[in-house]
């Protein structure tokens, strides 16, 4: 009886920690959308961070439910989250260079050859 | 899984089983209730849906290797993890390097694994991709502190990295003796020293 519950309250530990990391990560990217200077490294904070931090709370929170069913939900929400948010990322990324708003600092060099560099 | 013809699937105006279990098996959990009222509804819906928006014929040509897929997953998480950590000190620091649009020809030819490598990428730490070119199967990739050759250099040699693991996870035996072979060379790479 006793180490079934010690069992359960290493997990709500665990589950605790990893939603702490989670959320750290999340705060991190949300810090980096506020001071990074152009698009793209805002594009790099809005997706990284986030990921980790969205894979660590789905961890955190799996740790806590645990049934069988809601951790197939959880993966799917997991897989859905990684496939997006690098699409979206990318979409982003290819709409700030198109029109030009590539920040401050010129390019040191453009291989891609759409623009010519500063 | 081993012959190497590519199956067509989804085509238009028939119905792909495949396709359909797997909408019902994410309409089940969404419900998250395996009863039989759940999948019988799934299984309506997911006629229904592929019979009001078919999907466009693809070459799906995918194979799955589970050690591949493993070995992805392992390499996915180390990559998100180091980028997440790179990312969250430059927020912190705030300070940013020079950045160029670097380009990064591929070797697998096929849409599907072009798709794959290029999501895989975008947790590449610093690099955000700016455009995909299907044709040529090349990548360009905004990278920061690019005034760093060896930088360039190692965002180069993970986006290879990167594809090799994803040919090996999903790819055909065609697709695999391509990433064999030397990555291509890249002739402008001396590019970073013009003003």
């Amino acid at each position: 009886m006793s180490n079934v519950s010690n069992w359960s309250k290493a997990a709500d530990l665990i589950s605790a920690i990893l939603l702490f990391i989670g959320a750290v990560n999340c705060l991190s990217g949300v810090i980096g959308l506020l001071r990074l200077p152009d698009v793209f490294t805002r594009s790099y904070a809005a997706t990284n961070p986030q990921t980790f931090g969205m894979l660590m709370l789905l961890a955190g929170v799996a740790l806590r439910l645990r049934s069988a069913f809601d951790l197939g939900t959880l993966a799917l929400v997991a897989f859905f989250q990684l496939l997006t948010s690098a699409v979206a990322a990318h979409l982003v990324a290819r709409a700030a260079y198109r029109t030009g708003l590539l920040g401050e600092t010129p390019l040191l060099y453009d291989e891609l050859g759409e623009r010519p560099p500063h | 899984m081993s012959d190497d013809q590519p199956v067509p699937c989804g085509r238009r105006g028939r119905i792909d089983l495949p396709l359909i279990a797997w909408l019902t098996v994410i309409w089940m959990l969404l419900w998250s209730g395996a009863t039989w009222g759940n999948l019988i509804s799934g299984v309506v819906v997911a006629v229904v849906l592929c019979v009001l928006f078919p999907l466009p014929p693809v070459e799906l040509g995918l194979r799955l290797r589970p050690l591949g897929i493993l070995l992805l997953a392992k390499y996915l998480l180390h990559d998100i993890i180091a980028a997440s950590h790179k990312v969250a000190l430059l927020a912190w620091s705030g300070r940013v390097g020079p950045a160029a649009v670097v380009r990064v020809p591929l070797r697998c030819r096929t849409d599907l694994m072009l798709a794959a490598t290029a999501v895989a990428v975008s947790s590449v730490p610093g690099g955000a991709l700016i455009e995909v070119n299907a044709v040529t199967a090349t990548l360009y990739l905004h990278v920061s502190d690019a005034d760093d050759p060896e930088n360039v250099a190692r965002t180069r040699a993970s986006v290879w990295r990167l594809e090799r693991l994803v040919v090996r996870a999903f790819g055909t035996r065609d697709e695999l003796e391509r990433v064999r072979q030397e990555p291509p060379s890249v002739e402008r790479d001396s590019l970073g020293d013009a003003p």
